[in-house]
């Protein structure tokens, strides 16, 4: 064999299996959508509503309990650390005085992620009870929807984490990404999450999670009976988190 | 006349140190991706804050710069331009070699790289200029293979059609890229003419980068090669600039000019390391100086000039991607609308990035991987030329006055 | 012809052949090791009885000796990404598979490939 048909047989093979391959993936891409389809939509859409008036000056219950539950990595570093759900001051200049609240923040669940449509495997996508979530086992850590992200809700195992609160709860490791899932594994067996259970057993009551689409349960009430405002909504992203008193 | 192709021997000490050389970068390269994998991010300057860094700013150079020289080869397979066959194999070669290190690139960036070659395949995401882009790239390298293959064999015809192919295709490739940020969501990256100005800068880095492979590779080897060609492409590669420069201007006008933006084109241009960057690396090293160079009569039409603007215009391109990718995650998001976030458990405001060791070394590893590569290709195919003529008369003569003095020369020599 | 020559002459065949030395060497350094292992018993899992009043498996052992992972594969698709949380998990092996030294290591040192599971799985 010469290097001729050598050359001849590596490109008829390359443009056979490239042209298969894209045709497969093709067939298969047209089959499937960014969101999930098994749970019967329209039925289920869970949303959240944040009460800042109520929430109690350097209070963590709801921020511990997250991080207990999920596993959710801490080095003590601020450049790796991971937060599904951070507590920040800010400050409102009204008028001439200037007023500073604490605001809770997290992956708002937005109704048009920005980082699903991004994902390049379909590893973060919107289930179609609205719950926006990373599959760890497909996330290639690309880190993309990082940067589709305009609410900085996502974050990287930059880092293995060493401990292992909960061990009925699964960690990451290193080199995917992640952020807040809504504690899709107990609503999914009818329970609250952990940051609204810790954040009742407090007293407070600053969180609640519930059906959207239910036009009596505590959330739609919330929002049909005071005004809420939801974060950056001339983005068109949709947000499903609805603050009270920002 | 026919061109004679022929392999380089790859005897000489300057080729196997240079090949040494290359291997050593790859080695380091590798062991700290190696380090990265078994670590994790946090070894290189990323954070959370700014999740993307070198890596995919050499990404982005490197498919520029693959998209560039394919335009070099462009010039004899779809303008049929005859005397710049000789430089037609080396530039496909560099196109191809050069897209494959922006694939090793943005490989070694990922966090998970054993499910690369997995899922990306397997679930499939239209929506995502991700997703979208590796048809492009793999589309891109299939193309190059098949161009070299019609250079080889000397189907006329063929190659003018598999090189009207690839030019356009180039073209996608390089919008395509762009549009990864263009399309983005961050301020700073939004803009619809990003795609198109990243095709001007690539050709001007594709070009310079040619200028520079091929005066050396002609002048290490001791080969003919006629001054006009250079100058050419030093007239082409001011004209790139000049695009380059006037795509810069209109993107910051825009964004200086709308009030909402202007916060942030503040911060683009006059913040930061980015800022000095910007100015000193791009517009003053990598835009003015040359273009100064090389639309001045006196210095335009010397080959050492135009090889001293073209390794200007090489550096300044890396400053140009860099002042892309990274402005526009360092500068703040605005969460809060109104407010100011006065103490937070991340980084809040200006973020700030380090390059780190362990980055370098892989951008270099990269590098000597493609030059290793380059280079054992050289030696193996026929790509390099025994001369560059334009077969006109004053080319003609031109040559054998310097074949008497090669002649002369080696006369003296044996003497 | 000396060795030299020989060698530049077939250089393509020699790249070939070690290029197929390296992608098979894996698969066969796997099934030497486990061939040539004098306690064979070595590589059988251990079954540890903990909860007695479970006698059968979800699926009986042949299919699980050859396809757990893609029993394990379903069932992670179902609740990772559209919730379905059925009474079959990782955690339901754990109550008659209580160690994973014992057990899960046993073949999948045998034929030296890690399962990635228990990075972030926790499993005793």
């Amino acid at each position: 064999m010469d290097r001729r048909d050598f050359m001849k047989m590596t490109g008829g093979t390359i443009l056979a299996v490239s042209s298969g391959t894209y045709a497969f993936q093709f067939l298969v891409a047209s089959g499937r959508s960014v969101s999930g389809d098994n749970i019967a939509a329209g039925t289920v859409r869970w949303g959240m509503v944040i009460d800042l008036n109520k929430c109690i000056e350097g209070c963590t219950a709801c921020l511990d309990a997250c991080r207990t539950e999920n596993n959710v990595a801490f080095h003590g570093d601020n450049r790796w650390d991971v937060h599904w759900i951070r507590k920040v001051k800010a400050e409102q200049k009204i008028g001439t005085e200037s007023k500073e609240k604490s605001i809770l923040l997290l992956c708002n669940h937005c109704d048009k992620p920005p980082c699903a449509q991004v994902c390049p495997v379909q590893a973060t996508y919107k289930r179609n009870d609205g719950i926006v979530i990373v599959d760890h086992h497909r996330c290639i850590g690309c880190r993309y929807c990082m940067i589709a992200c305009p609410y900085n809700a996502r974050y990287f195992n930059m880092k293995d984490s060493e401990h292992w609160q909960n061990e009925e709860r699964p960690k990451r490791s290193h080199g995917v990404a992640e952020a807040c899932t809504l504690c899709a594994h107990r609503l999914d067996t009818g329970r609250q999450p952990a940051c609204v259970e810790a954040c009742n057993n407090t007293g407070a009551g600053v969180l609640f999670v519930g059906n959207l689409n239910d036009s009596d349960s505590e959330v739609s009430q919330l929002i049909a009976d005071r005004p809420t405002k939801r974060l950056r909504e001339e983005l068109g992203t949709e947000p499903k988190v609805h603050y009270i008193g920002l | 006349m026919e061109i004679i192709f022929e392999k380089l021997e790859g005897k000489s000490l300057a080729y196997r140190m240079a090949m040494l050389v290359f291997a050593a970068f790859a080695v380091g390269g590798l062991i700290s991706t190696w380090i990265v994998i078994e670590k994790g991010i946090c070894v290189t300057g990323m954070t959370n804050r700014v999740p993307w860094g070198l890596q995919i700013v050499m990404a982005i150079y490197y498919i520029g710069l693959s998209a560039g020289s394919l335009v070099i080869s462009g010039l004899y397979g779809v303008f049929g331009k005859q005397e710049y066959k000789p430089f037609a194999r080396i530039a496909v070669w560099i196109a191809m070699l050069f897209l494959i290190a922006g694939m090793l690139s943005i490989l070694t960036d990922q966090g998970r790289m054993d499910r690369v070659f997995v899922e990306p395949f397997v679930h499939f995401n239209l929506q995502s200029m991700f997703s979208i882009n590796p048809i492009l790239y793999s589309g891109h390298i299939f193309i190059c293979v098949v161009y070299l293959w019609a250079l080889f064999t000397e189907r006329k015809r063929f190659t003018t059609i598999i090189a009207t192919i690839a030019f356009g295709w180039a073209f996608c490739v390089h919008s395509g890229t762009g549009a990864i940020f263009g399309f983005g969501a961050r301020v700073l990256y939004e803009s619809p003419l990003l795609p198109v100005s990243f095709v001007t800068a690539a050709m001007a880095s594709g070009t310079a980068l040619m200028i520079l492979l091929i005066v050396g590779l002609f002048k290490i080897t001791k080969r003919y090669l006629d001054d006009r060609l250079i100058l050419w492409l030093g007239q082409f590669l001011a004209v790139c600039i000049l695009v380059v420069v006037y795509f810069l201007f209109i993107e910051n006008a825009y964004r200086a000019y709308v009030v909402e933006l202007r916060p942030a084109a503040m911060y683009y241009l006059f913040e930061g390391l980015h800022s000095i960057l910007f100015w000193v690396g791009l517009i003053l090293i990598g835009c003015v100086i040359p273009m100064f160079i090389l639309f001045r009569k006196k210095t335009g039409q010397t080959i050492k000039w135009i090889v001293f603007a073209s390794s200007l215009v090489v550096f300044g391109v890396i400053c140009e991607r860099y002042v892309i990718v990274l402005p526009g995650l360092t500068h703040p998001q605005e969460i809060l609308t109104g407010m100011h976030i006065t103490q937070s458990a991340i980084q809040e405001g200006v973020a700030n990035y380090t390059i780190s060791l362990a980055e370098i070394a892989q951008a270099l590893g990269v590098f000597g991987v493609i030059g290793f590569l380059f280079l054992w290709g050289m030696k193996f195919f026929k790509l390099m030329p025994t001369e560059a003529v334009i077969y006109d008369q004053i080319g003609m003569i031109k040559r054998n006055e310097y074949q008497k003095r090669r002649e002369a020369k080696s006369i003296k020599s044996s003497e | 012809m000396n060795i030299k020559n020989i060698i530049q002459c077939r250089i393509g065949f020699f790249a070939a052949l070690l290029a197929i030395i390296i992608i098979i060497y894996p698969l066969g350094y796997s099934l030497t090791d486990y061939a040539i292992a004098n306690d064979r018993a070595e590589a059988q899992p251990f079954l540890e009885r903990t909860a007695p009043e479970i006698t059968d498996c979800v699926e009986d052992t042949i299919y699980m000796r050859y396809h757990h992972w893609e029993l394990l594969g379903k069932i992670r698709e179902e609740i990772v990404r559209y919730g379905k949380r059925g009474d079959v998990s990782l955690d339901t092996c754990k109550k008659c598979h209580t160690s994973r030294v014992k057990f899960c290591n046993k073949c999948h040192d045998a034929i030296s490939m890690t399962p990635d599971c228990f990075g972030c799985h926790y499993y005793p």
